[in-house]
């Protein structure tokens, strides 16, 4: 049950620096397996370090029943990809998805013209470094374009009125999209909608990313993708999804579809059996030090195969519906109602060390909730350098180097539970003592999940929970 | 208070003149003259939009020899007007307008009401946007409009006229939707 922890390596980017010692190396630092704690979860196909064959053949086999007539010869595609794709254990998978799509449709429809599109969030530069590190210029023979927020926008008419898209994204008579099942932003997307998500994110001008973030409450703001992707000009564009489907454990399979719905509904119970687990079981953390050690802004780096935002807001069940979070849109909805403050962040989260990670989101939250320790001067810098966190070097403190800074924070934080935050899938980077209390507590997480959670949260959706394979 | 301690440079070596640069700064400091970006230095916040669009990397940040003060006191201001304003945007006055800066709603609202009549000008007044220069935007706009202020779209593609929020959606729209909590999330607003 207990292995050597295999964190997922770190791509150089000009928003961090180069990787250093790594949480991994320390001594009484485990990998704790997953598939031993929840064994009724999908096993993975593919972890990192695995042979990427597995993705080809299982996106050609996800391919094969998927409708591409509308592609014609001479027609032009844009495969739509989105910056977190390639976060995920390294980016070999999606990078495999992607290149196996663009061979399977140019075999199936003699397209030749088809083309790559890499959005992001707010590292503007990181498209191109993807581009760059993943030899895709080359690959899509010079047809590989960054598709930034902030570049020319085109109108798109929804039922509620215009919003943008980015004009690269829909800059092709076709568009295909290209995504992933990893949960991300719960508090964001509640599983409503979350296969349609990228439309109005990465696919989108950030006017209209800002109105789904901020103008939307903290359910209602997954109308805005379903109104793009319903729109007539994205339905005249759209071809099929196909997705890298993910668990903690590590890449389940890929799913395609012409049916944006049926992807869906298949993720949703996907997620509710996996990332429901996962979730619950950092609910069950009473006290802990985090480590950030990977690529990626802190609130999406990847322990035990989720994002460290589901660890700061395990202690709230996001997949219920009738759980008002309270961490949309920058405050927006916290109480007391006179007195919105940060995001919350989950008590149990005694200090923060941060030894590796990248620039890109607005977080001071992390910094105003949690004790936080920077690793070294070069993470220092990075930090006092920051333009969207402008005083988060004002609430930390910075060690020497990595050993100094467990050190300290175990002083600070009075405990022995470390986990880390190093990219790793199929296994939990932690300390002993922490996956021991893991093993303990994973049965009671278990049946809580599928006899009392899964049931409530299939019914709010609108499904029965006795047609669906708990 | 919000002090910007860097300011952007161009590299004339490098520089193309291209305009991306123009067209992305949120307080339009850049102009392309004689096919060279000029900055402004005072009025630019040092946010990443021209650095990282550059194609050459001819634009890079520098720290100013003393930072660039911004800010409102909104306590300047009358309260029952801010209040007033923010109920109008359907806006708490202790939201944050922008996160990067920790600056609140009820500082933009104040900027408004100083005066402020373009989404650069509610910057260059409080220091927003000098982060990830997105989202604060949305929330200057909805006040500006919710002032009376007819926004008018700039020239290129700096920013589009487009506010849509929860209030904004019709009735078919609720009743087609009804997963959505369209009528329901209201509330969570009314709260305040």
């Amino acid at each position: 049950m207990l292995q050597k922890a295999a964190p997922s390596v770190i791509r150089d980017s000009v928003y961090g620096p180069s990787a250093g010692k790594r949480v991994a190396d320390l001594p009484g630092i485990v990998g704790l397996n997953l598939e031993s704690l929840f064994p009724d979860v999908p096993k993975a196909i593919y972890v990192e370090g695995d042979d990427v064959s597995v993705i080809r053949k299982a996106t050609e086999n996800a391919l094969k029943n998927t409708n591409m007539d509308k592609i014609k010869p001479n027609s032009t595609v844009n495969i739509l990809t989105s910056q977190y794709g390639f976060m995920i254990m390294g980016g070999y998978a999606y990078t495999e998805m992607i290149k196996t799509i663009k061979e399977v449709v140019e075999a199936r429809t003699g397209c030749s013209k088809i083309r790559l599109r890499v959005a992001t969030g707010f590292r503007i530069k990181e498209p191109a470094e993807i581009i760059k590190h993943y030899g895709l210029k080359e690959y899509f023979k010079g047809q590989a374009s960054p598709a930034l927020f902030l570049e020319k926008g085109v109108p798109i008419e929804t039922e509620l009125g215009t919003m943008y898209g980015i004009a690269k994204i829909y800059d092709a008579d076709f568009i295909i999209h290209a995504h992933h099942g990893e949960l991300r932003e719960l508090d964001m997307h509640r599983m409503m909608s979350r296969a349609i998500k990228p439309f109005s994110m990465s696919y989108a001008r950030m006017e209209t990313r800002s109105i789904h973030h901020m103008n939307f409450g903290p359910r209602s703001s997954n109308i805005i993708p379903r109104l793009i992707f319903e729109s007539p000009f994205v339905q005249s564009k759209f071809t099929f999804g196909c997705f890298l489907e993910t668990s903690p454990q590590g890449i389940i399979g890929v799913d395609a579809d012409n049916d944006m719905d049926a992807i869906d509904r298949r993720l949703m119970l996907l997620a509710f059996k996996s990332y429901g687990k996962i979730r619950e079981l950092y609910n069950e953390i009473r006290e802990c030090i985090a480590v950030m050690d990977g690529t990626g802004e802190p609130r999406y780096m990847i322990g035990g195969g989720t994002t460290f935002g589901n660890l700061t807001e395990a202690e709230l069940d996001l997949f219920d519906l009738e759980k008002i979070p309270v961490s949309l849109g920058y405050g927006l909805y916290e109480y007391p109602p006179d007195q919105p403050k940060l995001k919350s962040v989950n008590p149990c989260i005694k200090a923060l060390v941060m030894n590796h990670f990248w620039l890109g989101v607005p977080q001071l939250e992390l910094a105003a909730h949690i004790p936080t320790i920077l690793v070294g001067r070069k993470i220092q810098d990075l930090v006092t350098s920051d333009c969207m966190n402008h005083k988060f070097i004002d609430y930390v403190v910075t060690a020497e180097n990595l050993v100094t800074a467990m050190a300290f924070a175990k002083r600070l934080a009075k405990t022995e539970n470390v986990i880390a935050f190093d990219g790793a899938f199929g296994a939990i980077t932690c300390s002993q003592p922490l996956a021991e209390y893991f093993i303990e507590r994973a049965p009671a997480v278990n049946e809580r999940v599928n006899n009392v959670l899964m049931p409530k949260w299939l019914k709010q959706r609108g499904i029965d929970p006795a047609t669906v394979n708990a | 208070m919000v002090y910007i301690k860097y300011l952007v440079r161009v590299d004339a070596e490098k520089c193309k003149g291209c305009g991306k640069c123009a067209n992305v700064c949120p307080t339009e400091a850049i102009q392309v003259q004689e096919k060279m970006a000029k900055v402004e230095d005072e009025k630019c916040l040092a946010c990443q939009n021209c650095t990282g669009v550059c194609p050459e990397d001819a634009i890079t940040k520098i720290l100013r020899v003393k930072p660039l003060k911004l800010g409102v006191n909104y306590e300047e201001v009358d309260q029952a007007g801010i209040e007033d304003l923010c109920r109008k945007a359907h806006l708490h006055p202790k939201q944050w307008l922008c996160l990067c800066t920790a600056t609140r709603v009820r500082d933009g609202a104040a900027a408004v009401l100083k005066g402020a009549k373009t989404p650069e000008e509610i910057a260059l007044m409080t220091g927003i946007r000098s982060g990830c220069a997105a989202y604060c935007l949305m929330l200057s706009m909805r006040l500006l409009e919710a002032h009376g202020v007819e926004l008018k779209q700039p020239k290129g593609y700096r920013w589009y006229k487009t506010t849509h929020t929860l209030w904004d959606v019709p009735r078919k729209l609720i009743e087609k939707y009804p997963g959505y909590f369209l009528e329901e999330d209201k509330d969570v607003f009314r709260k305040f």
